[in-house]
């Protein structure tokens, strides 16, 4: 589901350390080895020296893999818990930045940590500034399996993003092609990544339902990604081939992603204002998602021993279907999606929503600038004469108006505990 | 043993006992109180309710040592460190592991049963010091045990079948349970672990027959409860103070008094709580049907340095005093009045200790040097013995006959300075920053000595400190195992090592001994981790493979 897996990326990948914060690289390394024997040295060793025989040896981890260790470190791995729900903002980069200086004994920075030639590294088709690569035709990404925002029909498609490229197609007087591809959540993938890989190796022209969070525009810093796979890959290419990125540019929003509270129980009336006044209920806490972190950061005391932590995804609602327990913050799309899979649910979603929201865009390779800017208006009048909320509609979509800013700049651990 | 005195409650247990249809299964509470009687069982953790860990048997010894081979192993199944303390009774031996507990055939160590133990995957957040367990207890056919993930489980003895569970504590916010539990009156009593994670300490008595508890004592006060005033920081530092039971107590039918050392106040940062920070770092005393406090006695009274006094509390008549005896972290080695508390002795039982000078045997208090005024000023200081301690957890045994103890015990400090504490629920909650000061020779240093002076009779020191228990015996033998593998027989008067035997693991688990038909038998179990693993960083370590095993040993003819 790709509402869910984006806001979960935002925990994942996207707090990195900067000079801001951090004077120096002592600085960070001082607070790397404080995080690291807060979460880490019970098992791995102080310092990260231990025996290798009981926990692994952290010193092994390849320099080069920060998007197998995150996903460790996140998902858990083995023997290994999962810490996406303890971790604080900043918290992984800082282990990361530790565990590949092999705690702070070698330099920070590794050339092949991103530059390194790779022999499945491949170009796309040649540069073009045309408008669409295919001559009066629109490609639209979007994922199969994008939950309210995008799903294949047998006959086109359905979901917001959908719905958003057909009007956006016939606008501009073009036919609308849709690649759809298959998202993959994985130690190598993001939503992001995909993004990107796919409009670099120009599968389509646009790519709908980008999230507009800092990170992942002005300052995303990855150089390759995979490519995930859509129906019409070619047979030639290799299963998980690494293409260079390319710079992006985004449209004005179309949308806003938001995190509401879903309750079990319809005779339930509640006040909800903010996260704490959910106390006495059974939390259900999403594991490693923004949703999950923010109710274990924003739910006071009792409310957090209370709580039940799940694994993140479509199953996370039907479980508090089930009875195992009774309220969760989380995404509007992920409960559209719930409920236009079971018919015959009782979960409801409260009216409050979390002050922290994302807008979503459409994203495009930076040559075709010339398209985003034809895009723009058409976009701004779809938001502004309801269309947008029609679509939604029709999509099943909770849809909420894009709000500014438009960018979200970095989340601090500051943002985590007081946005509420 | 003494025969106990008879009080009431005690006759009216026997009287049960005795009307009650007895079948093989039952291990009643004079049973367990007589363990230390019938060599053929082992019905209590430390051999006995005075842990003393020693044997009248004497099948192996001094002349037939040379002849110890392996009777029989049993996989454990598991890469973790194995601490179990193995109880036998009715043909069977009870072992666990975090993962499973186990009943085997004591004749050829097949396994008759095996019940899974099944924890939340994110359970070993709050593990500070090792995925292990210690242990189960007996009582009426039942077998009881605690889980990481602090619940108290009774299983049948004959089939391994569950037959009550009870949740102890949520786990989440760093609350867990390696102890082997304890029957006492009838009653079971379990401890908790978590003072790395600024918890709240207790000690609970469960109905051994349903599982419902039936007390549950804090040992940190709240406010207005006795001992609340040791807590003068003003604030609610005491809802994070620590004081775990995170190792099994002693029992003295006789006072009919549980005794169970407490572990270290929360964070380290002594600074964060004014105050002597009643009952952490402390010996209780208490009434094994309520669990009222009877008396109580702190060794280290606002605590910098992590000095757990939960180490095992073993008994002797001393001079003509039923007396307790520990071995703490701290380097001091206490003897105390059984029935009171009353501080007897308290010698160094390490050479390098520089915290304190000694203990006032007056106050009871130890006289501090400037490193401790310092650490708790937040000055980078090195304090011996380091955090784990003079001797950490693995239990030392004590022959009454010769009046030694015998204890594993380290050489090395720690570089300390306390820090402004971070409290988040689950994750460490130190309040200090550290590192190993370590010699350059030996770690660590087997010493038999004597308990009311610590004069050493002999040592065997060692690179890498040993962590496994210890057994003394009639036989003349003191029975130990070390890092690299090797289980180990020492002559216990003079010290020389007689016998080694290489297991294929590190040995961190308590070696027990036992009889069958009139044969000897000893019983160990290897699995190289625990704490030492984990936090030393000894590379050395990296050549010794994990996996543990149950070794039982015996006399080839």
């Amino acid at each position: 589901m790709k509402t869910v897996a984006i806001i979960w990326r935002l925990c994942a990948i996207s707090f990195l350390f900067g000079g801001t914060i951090y004077a120096d690289e002592t600085a960070v390394l001082s607070q790397a080895e404080k995080t690291y024997q807060t979460l880490c040295s019970h098992c791995h060793g102080l310092k990260m020296v231990n025996p290798g025989t009981s926990s692994y040896d952290l010193r092994r981890w390849p320099k080069n893999d920060r998007a197998g260790f995150y996903a460790s470190v996140i998902n858990g791995k083995n023997s290994m818990p999962a810490w996406g729900d303890v971790l604080l903002p900043g918290e992984i980069e800082l282990l990361w930045y530790y565990v590949k200086t092999r705690a702070g004994k070698e330099p920070a920075s590794f050339e092949q940590d991103a530059k390194e030639p790779d022999q499945n590294s491949v170009d796309g088709p040649d540069e073009t500034s045309d408008l669409f690569t295919t001559p009066g035709t629109l490609v639209a990404c979007l994922a199969k399996n994008g939950g309210v925002m995008s799903g294949r029909r047998a006959k086109g498609g359905t979901g917001l993003d959908y719905e958003l490229s057909r009007a956006l197609a016939e606008a501009l007087g073009v036919a609308l092609d849709v690649r759809w591809f298959e998202s993959e959540q994985d130690e190598e993938s993001t939503p992001v990544k995909e993004a990107y890989a796919l409009l670099a190796y120009k599968v389509c022209d646009i790519f709908p339902g980008f999230a507009l969070y800092e990170m992942f525009v002005d300052d995303f810093d990855v150089a390759r990604a995979a490519l995930p796979r859509w129906d019409m890959r070619p047979q030639s290419l290799e299963q998980r081939v690494h293409v260079d990125l390319r710079p992006i540019s985004v449209t004005h929003p179309y949308a806003r992603m938001e995190m509401g509270v879903v309750y079990r129980n319809s005779e339930f009336e509640r006040k909800i204002q903010k996260i704490s006044d959910m106390e006495g209920l059974k939390i259900g806490v999403e594991q490693g998602t923004l949703a999950g972190v923010l109710t274990l950061r924003q739910g006071t005391e009792k409310m957090v021993s209370d709580s039940v932590t799940r694994n993140p995804g479509p199953k996370f609602l039907w479980q508090m279907e089930q009875g195992e327990f009774d309220a969760a913050l989380t995404t509007t799309g992920a409960y559209d999606f719930h409920k236009k899979q079971n018919v015959m649910s009782t979960l409801i979603l409260g009216a409050y929503r979390h002050p922290l929201g994302i807008n979503l865009s459409i994203a495009m390779l930076e040559s075709k600038k010339a398209l985003r800017d034809i895009i723009n208006p058409l976009i701004d009048a779809m938001v502004k004469d309801g269309t947008m909320a029609q679509l939604g509609a029709r999509a099943s979509h909770t849809y909420a108006h894009p709000r500014k800013p438009w960018l979200l700049p970095r989340l601090t651990l500051q943002t985590l505990l007081t946005l509420k | 043993m003494p025969i106990p005195h008879l009080n009431g409650a005690f006759v009216a247990m026997l009287a049960l006992s005795l009307i009650a249809p007895k079948t093989t299964l039952a291990q009643s509470t004079s049973d367990l109180i007589n363990d230390t009687k019938d060599t053929t069982t082992i019905l209590t953790y430390g051999m006995g309710y005075g842990q003393t860990r020693h044997s009248g048997l004497r099948g192996i010894n001094l002349d037939n040592i040379g002849r110890l081979r392996p009777e029989w192993t049993y996989s454990l199944s598991d890469t973790r460190g194995q601490e179990t303390f193995p109880l036998i009774h009715d043909g069977k031996m009870y072992v666990t592991t975090h993962a499973s507990t186990m009943a085997l055939d004591l004749v050829t160590g097949r396994q008759i049963w095996k019940t899974l133990v099944d924890y939340p995957a994110d359970t070993p957040r709050v593990a500070c010091c090792g995925i292990v367990n210690r242990g189960v207890a007996l009582y009426e056919g039942k077998v009881f045990r605690t889980t990481l993930d602090a619940h108290v489980i009774a299983l049948d003895a004959e089939t391994g079948n569950e037959l009550w569970r009870t949740q102890s504590i949520d786990h989440k916010t760093g609350y867990s349970m390696t102890v082997a539990p304890m029957m006492a009156d009838g009653v079971l009593i379990t401890g908790i672990s978590g003072g790395e994670y600024g918890i709240r300490g207790y000690l609970e008595g469960y109905d051994p027959d349903t599982g419902v508890r039936v007390w549950r004592t804090y040992t940190i006060p709240a406010p207005g409860e006795p001992g609340s005033e040791t807590w003068q920081d003003g604030g609610d530092a005491w809802t994070r103070g620590g004081a775990p039971t995170w190792l099994t107590g002693s029992y003295d039918p006789e006072l009919n008094t549980v005794f169970w050392g407490t572990g270290n106040p929360s964070s380290w940062n002594a600074a964060t709580r004014p105050g002597d920070n009643l009952y952490a770092s402390s010996i209780l005393a208490l009434d094994p049907k309520t669990g009222t406090i009877k008396w109580h006695y702190q060794t280290t009274p606002n605590d910098p340095f992590d000095f757990d006094t939960v180490n095992e509390l073993v008994h002797a008549d001393i001079d003509g005093r039923k007396v307790l005896m520990q071995a703490n972290r701290n380097g001091f080695f206490y003897v105390l009045d059984r029935a009171t508390g009353e501080l007897i002795a308290a010698p160094k039982f390490v050479d390098k200790l520089n915290w304190a000078d000694s203990i006032d045997l007056e106050t009871g208090r130890p006289k501090e040097t400037d490193v401790a005024m310092k650490a708790r000023s937040g000055e980078q200081i090195t304090f011996w013995p380091s955090a784990l301690g003079g001797k950490n957890w693995s239990p030392m045994a004590y022959n009454p006959k010769t009046r030694t103890i015998f204890a594993n015990t380290n050489k090395f400090g720690m570089h300390y300075k306390a820090v402004e504490p971070q409290y988040r629920p689950g994750v460490f909650y130190f309040g200090a920053e550290f590192s190993w000061d370590w010699p350059d020779g030996d770690r660590g240093e087997l010493r038999a000595f004597d308990p009311m002076t610590g004069v050493v009779k002999w040592s065997d020191s060692i690179a890498i400190p040993r962590y496994s228990g210890i057994l003394s015996t009639d036989g003349g033998l003191v029975f130990t195992g070390n890092m690299d593998g090797e289980f180990e027989a020492f002559n216990a008067e003079t010290g020389d090592k007689v016998w080694t035997y290489s297991t294929g693991s590190g040995i961190i688990g308590q070696p027990v001994t036992w009889e069958r038909e009139g044969k000897q038998y000893i019983t160990v179990a290897n699995g190289s981790g625990g704490v030492y693993s984990l936090f030393s960083g000894d590379e050395r370590l990296a050549s010794v493979p994990a996996g543990g095993n149950i070794w039982t040993f015996s006399i080839v003819e």
